[in-house]
């Protein structure tokens, strides 16, 4: 809202509906001590407004004050629609997810360019230069190719590391006190789990180390969600269920019997890597046979 | 005093209910109602108004009176 008392169109829209989700919930909450149950179905709304164009070029409305003539009538209908409806006609939640323009590095002027040929997000414009051509969309939208090719590469999927969470630690088992204490042994220092940053890609597969009873692998990484979701990871060419993504991060389960072997992971551009699995088994030299977390 | 409009859309959903002695249901209603829609800022959200007109008769500044139409169906007994 500025000075003027004006809004845009979507804060607009936004207000009403955001009142009639209101209605519909306590008319669902009131139901629970009521035998009938009403709905609102339909609302319209003539809405008396003055529209205006702010100096960006968005469209703004005000609803006309008191004895003000001249206002222009605004006719909103408003209807209760059901969830394949909504997920028939709205963006997929995981597209939203996706790299902003602003991240991308592109300016206001053609963030705004580029909205106005819906394109919000990096998956948005990869999926419309995938189809029309990125020339084609930095000439409709009026931004320079150049802008547009650097911004495309800034998104490009990046993975920095990959790294197993260590495994869950065993409850110590109390021991019964004796009488002869061994000779002390001096501790080995703790080891620190294996972080892996894949070098440049080469013929050889780099190897990730994975200690035995681990459960979960972390990937870290930039522009790691698509439009249609996360990455994929597979594992010996068995995908790994996701347990957390965003854009910057994947974490995905390990499978309980691990075992070593080829680790894929499929960017959202296309692009594979590949990685070598390697599960590490207990360190056969530990005092007394314990096992070391690695 | 401006009611939220969302708190005037549950009153006229509320008033179609036929009183319980009667042994009527309303089952479909539609409504045409002209409201004073408001709009101001709370919490840095925009937020509506709407309430009946608060006088039939023009006589000095009045806020403008926006149409509104709605149909309230009955969903079934719970």
């Amino acid at each position: 809202m500025v000075g003027d008392g004006s809004f845009l169109v979507e804060e607009f829209i936004n207000a009403i509906t955001s009142q009639l989700d209101r209605v519909q919930d306590s008319l669902r909450v009131k139901a629970v001590n009521r035998p009938l149950t009403y709905a609102l179905k339909d609302l319209t709304l003539e809405l008396k407004v003055f529209v205006d164009m702010d100096a960006q070029g968005n469209v703004r409305f005000r609803t006309s004050a008191p004895n003000e003539a001249g206002s222009s009538v605004v006719h909103l209908g408003f209807t209760t629609i059901t969830k394949p409806m909504i997920e028939e006609n709205t963006i997929s939640l995981a597209s939203t997810r996706s790299t902003s323009l602003e991240e991308l590095g592109l300016g206001p002027e053609d963030r705004q360019k580029l909205e106005r040929v819906g394109v919000r997000n990096l998956a948005q414009l990869n999926r419309l230069g995938s189809s029309t051509g990125v020339q084609t969309v930095a000439r409709l939208a009026d931004v320079s190719l150049d802008r547009l090719k650097l911004a495309i590469a800034t998104g490009r999927p990046q993975v920095h590391a990959v790294h197993p969470e260590p495994p869950p630690k065993a409850h110590p088992v109390p021991q019964p006190p004796s009488r002869t204490q061994p000779p002390s042994r001096s501790q080995p220092p703790p080891r620190v789990g294996p972080v892996f940053s894949p070098p440049p890609r080469g013929p050889v597969p780099p190897v990730i180390r994975v200690a035995h009873g681990s459960t979960k692998l972390n990937l870290r990484g930039a522009n790691l969600m698509g439009d249609d979701g996360p990455v994929s990871v597979r594992l010996n060419n068995r995908l790994l269920e996701v347990a957390e993504a965003d854009n910057y991060g994947l974490a995905v389960h390990l499978p309980e019997q691990l075992e070593s072997g080829a680790l894929e992971v499929n960017l959202p551009d296309g692009n594979t890597l590949t990685y070598e699995l390697s599960v590490m088994d207990a360190d056969q030299w530990a005092p007394n046979g314990d096992r070391h977390e690695l | 005093m401006w009611t939220p409009l969302a708190d005037t859309l549950l009153q006229l959903v509320d008033s179609m209910m036929a009183p319980p002695d009667t042994g009527m249901t309303v089952t479909e209603a539609f409504l045409e109602i002209p409201l004073e829609v408001q709009s101001a800022v709370q919490d840095g959200k925009l937020v509506f108004f709407g309430t009946p007109p608060h006088s039939r008769w023009k006589s000095g500044v009045l806020p403008e009176v926006h149409m509104s139409r709605m149909r309230i169906e009955l969903l079934g007994e719970v």
